[in-house]
């Protein structure tokens, strides 16, 4: 049935009627958005901490602690509320934090409202009266790297031991120097030198408690490393940046090959399984005369 | 338009569109012309070029669609097994062994009702529009699978939570607004695959139970004027 056709057969009463099953069907899960309605704790451990800490110093964003004795309360409500809609309508405070933050905008926050904005600054608050907050950050180790650190590192790249908050493997989207078989994903870039290019150990670590790209930020807020996994892990990316970046060209074709491969034997597959199907009625009566014939 | 703007429309906005119209749509076929629910067989017309096309296109894109489906629902799962490399190949030569034959069986669909009469004279615009919609969508697929690996584990990781958020109706497009544009395209014309989905021969797939994955092959032929 054509579109066309289709929608020829709706009258006025057949709108009405979808529109209605429509409204029923939104009901449910409308429902169940509003009931859903968010615990500031831990809105904060999802959406925020990956980027803030309350009292544990600046990672991708500003350390928290006594933001409201530092900015007016409605300041941080719309910057809350709207942080994108406040930096490109030029307002001066939120200009100049991003200019002080390598230029990482914060990103509006799915969920966000005017109730749940005030709770997030009620936590803050009361957050940073503290000695020390629950949001204060994880706490890296400075000792020396160890063997171990390296092949925990190694291990944790790789996948071979998975990640204690179950994120996904560094292998899945990033290539290093001496990864195995076709090598890293190519989804993010090759991390060979990162080591060097975040500047060492210190900014290493600091970026892997909140991983800030637009693409792992959503997947890690809630999927942290522990401090042992970022010490493995930097101790793992301070020994490969000795190496040369790996070049794939070939392991790319070969990958590509494979597939193809597999997927001609797949055919000649069917073609068996199926080496009796319907041919034809004529053309089979012919070639079975002739055969005989020349028998 | 701003990109956030735009970004929202099309990751949230449009999967909510092609939803809505998939859901009301599909009853509405189903209760006013349900015998309209066929895949409308030509193999009657043309039966040689219709196996070469026809197999490799269904175990492809069956397979594809269920590996898309097990990273949607046990994401662990998938992460589980990339646990080792080789698991990680091995799945991933697979998955692009199929696509290839998702897309050989695609283009082989289209050339045999382009280079057929008989198939043609059968053929309407809404198949044209939707075997179009479905080349471009495998060539997206197997695209990203060369140009962007390795996909089993970052959907797993970034595309289940996008569709879940989605289907909670707390949308959350942060997951996907800085994917590649090739993965990006991806995702909007599978939304707009789904919403076109009513209109179009794909509802044989709704059709239970459906033995077409098990029964012999038959003949089909039409009575009715088309």
């Amino acid at each position: 049935m054509s579109g066309r056709a289709l929608s020829g057969r709706l009258g006025t009463g057949g709108i009405g009627r979808l529109a209605a099953w429509g409204a029923l069907w939104m009901v449910p899960w409308l429902a169940a958005g509003r009931l859903w309605a968010q615990d500031p704790v831990e809105f904060f451990k999802k959406n925020c901490q990956s980027c803030h800490t309350i009292g544990g110093g600046d990672l991708t964003g500003p350390d928290l602690k006594d933001v409201t004795k530092r900015r007016e309360r409605d300041w941080i409500l719309r910057f809350l509320l709207d942080p994108k809609g406040m930096i490109d309508g030029g307002d001066a405070i939120a200009t100049d934090l991003m200019a002080r933050y390598k230029n990482v905008v914060m990103p509006n926050v799915p969920g966000m409202n005017r109730d749940l904005a005030e709770k997030l600054i009620d936590l803050i608050e009361k957050e940073s009266a503290l000695e020390k907050s629950q949001f204060a950050g994880v706490q890296i180790s400075t000792r020396p790297f160890t063997a171990a650190d390296r092949e925990l590192g190694r291990r944790l790249f790789y996948g071979l031991q998975r990640l204690e908050a179950r994120g996904p493997a560094c292998i899945t989207c990033h290539d290093v120097a001496g990864a195995p078989g076709f090598g890293g994903g190519h989804l993010g870039p090759d991390l060979t030198q990162v080591y060097a290019r975040l500047g060492g150990r210190k900014p290493l670590s600091a970026w892997l408690v909140s991983p800030s790209t637009a693409v792992m930020q959503p997947v890690f807020k809630d999927k942290p490393l522990t401090a042992d996994e970022i010490l493995a892990l930097a101790a793992f990316f301070e020994q490969r940046a000795g190496q040369t970046p790996p070049h794939r060209a070939g392991a790319r074709v070969a990958f590509l090959l494979l597939g193809l491969v597999l997927a001609i034997g797949l055919m000649f597959a069917f073609d068996t399984i199926w080496k009796f199907r319907f041919r034809g009625v004529r053309r089979p009566l012919i070639d079975k005369r002739r055969s005989t014939q020349a028998a | 338009m701003t990109q956030h703007t735009f970004d929202q429309f099309l990751f949230v906005g449009l999967p909510y569109i092609c939803l809505v119209v998939f859901f009301l749509m599909t009853i509405y076929r189903y209760r006013t012309q349900s015998f309209s629910y066929s895949s409308l067989s030509s193999q009657f017309l043309e039966n040689k070029q219709h196996f070469w096309a026809v197999v490799p296109f269904h175990y492809g894109v069956l397979i594809i669609t269920a590996g898309h489906l097990v990273a949607l629902f046990i994401p662990r799962s998938i992460l589980a097994w990339n646990s080792h490399p080789l698991r990680l190949f091995i799945l991933e030569v697979s998955a692009l062994a199929f696509g290839f034959l998702t897309l050989l069986g695609m283009v082989g669909l289209i050339v045999r009702r382009l280079g057929n009469a008989k198939v043609r004279a059968v053929t309407v615009v809404s198949d044209w529009v939707l075997f179009g919609l479905l080349l471009v969508q495998v060539v997206l697929g197997v695209a990203i699978a060369v140009f962007h690996p390795w996909g089993s584990g970052w959907f797993s990781a970034s595309l289940s939570p996008y569709l879940w958020s989605i289907f909670l109706l707390r949308p959350d497009p942060s997951y996907v607004t800085a994917m590649p544009w090739l993965v990006k395209w991806h995702i909007i014309l599978a939304f707009v695959i789904v919403g076109y989905f009513p209109f179009t021969r794909l509802v044989h797939v709704l059709v239970i139970p459906n033995p077409y994955l098990w029964r012999k092959t038959q003949v089909v032929r039409w009575y009715g004027k088309r």
